[in-house]
């Protein structure tokens, strides 16, 4: 494969890079009066599948929103690979190696799969400004979405409208689009929602199979605790804008604040 | 670039560039007159330029005839002022547009939806003003008069664009074929691909890594080199350059040429302007309340026929 | 000296009022349905029209109670029939909408009242001046001046104490918000427009007898009222009359020491907020996006 779509992290790793992909230290988040996130602080290291859990209103997309840049944190500061990004924007952020889905497929509906693929991996490859690339930079390129594809199994539909795509394959084509960017941290944002059990056994598989690289970190927030439980390294729990809990997935399914708090939430 | 274009467009394309190659011969049996086929060519460039942005890019720039007047008094100016060079009057002009554009550009960028054309009309009345004001220099409402394009010396031969206006028309469709070619080029680019993303889905492109602000301020510019050219262009037709070319109106035509036409398709403006002149032309021929005519027509457009002419017709093949 | 100034000052304040109070209602159209009404200009005009001919048959105060009220209606009707269907899309298809409707409107009165100029009369009581000194200040121009502060001070009132104002504060801060809480949205946005479209049919009336009538007149109070809204602030309905008054009093001032400037200077003004505080004097921030 050219260099040019080489990991971006690969060269700046060779230098002892630091234990910690994310380092979240005692963020909030206030509107106005309302405060969504209080106060949390938490580590993602290398490689590590953490899931984020918590009853609705915990705080946890907001949380997301602080992590990835869509706006700035009220307090707290938010080290990514060892940088103070505290107040980078967040398509800086995307540049140095994290990546996100939402909470609401955000696609380019009306063009292919394939378009959509080739968007971030001409981004990754560093094209974004260039008015024309060689022949064999369009193969590389053609390539790298091949096997993107491949790995999210997308192949068969390359050429439809991701608009006109099952809502479970959109979700996937939307996580294929972060992976272009061969981010260091994959922010997830309840990658199963909506999903019917065949779609969610897909999704779950994928993430699994992703990862096995153990180079990417992911983050994901989740409701569904089959794929919470069936994927996670660690787990967080939030309520209330604060860290409730936080473990591995034995500790946490026996831990009695947990169970107080979802428990409570619903009744 | 040929390569990636199917059978059928390819078909297409050379149906098209073969209907303006002609036009001198297929328009004066119809009614029409080569003069009027050089006028719209230039419109048509101008609605290209601003579907640049609305169309591809997803910004709604409203006030985009400014650039296009830029580039018509730029054309004027260098004429009187500079040297009697068609070549440099155009050049004069591109860059008096595209400039200017990409210094207001820069300013405003970070701007979204109606409170961007709001601000992207005031400022193109700020150079309408002027135009009008600085009579001393510009001609005020009369408009810059006292120029005229000049006949082109090659060294080996001599073009009369001057009394000519076959002559003309083809020295039009050779500038329009460049700046298309250049426009299309771009757009079927990795960055041209960037904009479709920030049309598409500003916020995903904005986390798939595109510095949303300045992508969008790259495309402005360029929008605005190629309104100055046209306007460039627009001034050499007519000897003559006028405020009203500034006029947010102007701008409005020219909106409404891209959508008449079908916004997302590249070459839906040209026919977008080929309608509209037409009908503009005839409609002030028959009736003093042509203004009406008009607006009828954009409501008619807007409520009725959004995606255009071609997107009526692509609609209509698919159904 | 001190004469001019104040005539020009003065005067600036009365134009600032006409420009408020153009640019309030444009801004409330703005601020709710997100649709830059081009055709503001042109309901100014209609105003003007149609109190110029009910004068004969109410009288000229009743004739600047009613016609603000049937442009209000004409309102009504051209936002239901033409604009209702827009809301949905492309904030580019409302404009390109009021775009056409302004040419139409422009036309239609040119040929429903003709395209000269018509002479309005005021009561006498009001064309004289209040003192020799001050000739400037007509019994009209206090009379106009009042009647726009009464007007804004109205419409302010409606918004804050009256629930339909509530209703419209709330929609245009997170319409989906309180369309959920069961509010009829599409109700909520035909007030609204039929609420800035009196405005402009009130400004109308009043200018009539200050300016005189002609089809054009609308178009040229437009461009102000954009640059008011910038200037103040999007979103901001007390930044638009700051705006509008600003404008105003500046062009007046200019007008002592440079007059060819007095125009230029709102455009100044706009450049200066453009570039050091971009989201007007009282706007918000975010709010451009």
């Amino acid at each position: 494969m050219s260099s040019a779509l080489d990991t971006k992290g690969a060269s700046e790793a060779a230098s002892a890079p630091p234990a910690k992909v994310l380092e979240v230290v005692n963020v909030g988040k206030r509107f106005g009066s309302l405060v969504a996130v209080d106060d949390i602080s938490l580590a993602v290291a290398r490689g590590e599948l953490r899931a984020i859990i918590g009853p609705n209103g915990a705080g946890k997309t907001t949380f997301f929103n602080l992590i990835s840049g869509f706006f700035p944190p009220s307090a707290g500061r938010i080290v990514f690979d060892g940088r103070d990004v505290t107040t980078m924007p967040a398509y800086r952020r995307v540049a140095i190696g994290m990546a996100r889905t939402f909470q609401i497929t955000e696609i380019f509906p009306e063009l292919s799969v394939f378009e959509n693929l080739q968007i971030g991996v001409e981004i990754a490859a560093g094209y974004r400004l260039r008015p024309w690339i060689s022949r064999a930079e369009k193969s590389a390129v053609r390539g790298r979405i091949d096997e993107i594809l491949n790995l999210a199994g997308l192949t068969g539909k390359t050429d439809r409208l991701v608009g006109e795509l099952a809502h479970g394959d959109q979700r996937v084509a939307e996580i294929a689009m972060a992976l272009t960017l061969r981010p260091r941290l994959l922010l997830l944002d309840e990658p199963a929602a909506g999903m019917g059990d065949q779609e969610t056994y897909t999704v779950t598989k994928l993430i699994r199979d992703l990862h096995r690289g153990a180079e990417m970190a992911i983050v994901l927030i989740e409701h569904d605790m089959r794929v919470v439980f069936g994927l996670a390294d660690r787990i967080t729990v939030l309520d209330r804008g604060r860290v409730l809990a936080e473990g591995s997935p034995q500790h946490i399914a026996g831990d009695a604040a947990v169970q107080q708090a979802y428990l409570g939430k619903t009744a | 670039m040929t390569g990636t274009l199917s059978t059928r467009k390819l078909a297409v394309l050379l149906a098209i560039w073969a209907l303006l190659a002609l036009a001198p011969y297929w328009m004066p049996p119809l009614g029409g007159y080569t003069a009027l086929g050089t006028r719209v060519l230039v419109l048509a460039l101008a609605a290209m330029s601003v579907n640049f942005l609305l169309g591809f890019t997803g910004v709604l720039s409203f006030g985009h005839a400014a650039y296009f007047g830029l580039g018509a008094y730029g054309a004027g100016f260098a004429l009187k002022f500079l040297a009697p060079s068609t070549p440099l009057a155009i050049v004069c002009g591109m860059m008096l547009g595209g400039l200017v554009g990409a210094a207001l550009g820069w300013v405003i960028a970070h701007r979204r939806g109606v409170y961007f054309a709001m601000v992207t009309i005031a400022i193109g009345q700020v150079f309408y003003y002027i135009a009008f004001q600085w009579s001393s220099l510009t001609g005020g409402d009369d408009g810059l008069r006292g120029f005229s394009r000049q006949p082109i010396d090659f060294g080996l031969f001599k073009l009369d664009i001057v009394s000519n206006s076959e002559t003309f028309y083809y020295f039009v469709l050779v500038c329009f074929a460049l700046v298309l070619a250049i426009m299309a080029f771009i757009l079927r680019s990795p960055f041209g691909r960037t904009l479709i993303a920030i049309r598409e889905n500003e916020r995903r492109a904005r986390f798939l890594g595109i510095p949303v602000d300045r992508h969008i301020w790259i495309a402005f510019s360029l929008s605005c080199f190629f309104m100055g050219f046209a306007g460039a262009l627009y001034a050499l037709v007519n000897n003559f350059a006028d405020p009203r070319g500034l006029h947010y109106s102007q701008s409005g035509d020219f909106v409404m040429m891209a959508v008449m036409g079908g916004m997302r398709n590249f070459w839906g403006p040209l026919l977008g302007a080929a309608v509209f002149v037409v009908l503009q032309d005839y409609l002030s021929s028959v009736t003093v309340n042509w203004m009406s005519g008009v607006g009828a027509l954009f409501v008619v457009i807007v409520l009725f026929f959004p995606r255009g002419l071609l997107g009526f017709v692509r609609s209509k093949s698919q159904a | 000296m001190t004469q001019l100034l104040l005539f020009n000052v003065t005067n600036g304040l009365i134009i600032g009022a006409f420009y408020a109070l153009m640019a309030l209602g444009l801004s409330l159209i703005l601020n709710l349905s997100n649709v830059i009404n081009f055709a503001h200009g042109g309901f100014l005009v209609i105003g003007g029209y149609l109190a110029y001919t009910i004068t004969p048959y109410v009288g000229f105060w009743g004739a600047l109670l009613i016609a603000p009220v049937l442009t209000a209606v004409i309102g009504l009707a051209v936002e239901g029939v033409l604009i209702r269907p827009l809301y949905g899309r492309d904030p580019l298809y409302s404009l390109l909408m009021t775009f056409g409707l302004a040419f139409i409107i422009e036309d239609g009165t040119r040929f429903i009242w003709g395209a000269q100029g018509k002479p309005v009369t005021i009561p006498p009581f009001l064309a004289r001046p209040l003192s020799h000194e001050l000739f400037f200040i007509t019994g009209y121009r206090i009379f106009m001046v009042v009647t726009v502060t009464i007007a804004v001070a109205l419409i302010f009132a409606l918004l804050r104490y009256t629930r339909l104002g509530i209703r419209i504060r709330a929609a245009t801060l997170d319409l989906e918000m309180v369309a959920a809480m069961g509010v009829n949205v599409r109700i909520l946005r035909s007030l609204n427009f039929a609420a800035g479209i009196y405005l402009a049919g009130l400004a109308g009336a009043l200018a009539a007898g200050q300016l005189g009538l002609e089809p054009t007149m609308g178009t040229g109070l437009l461009m102000p009222s954009f640059i008011a809204i910038i200037i103040g602030g999007v979103g901001s309905l007390t930044g638009t009359l700051i705006g509008g008054l600003l404008i105003g009093v500046a062009s007046g001032v200019t007008a002592v020491f440079a007059p060819a400037a007095s125009e230029a200077v709102m455009y100044v003004l706009m450049a200066f907020i453009l570039l050091a505080r971009p989201r007007g004097l009282l706007g918000e921030e975010g709010m451009m996006t």
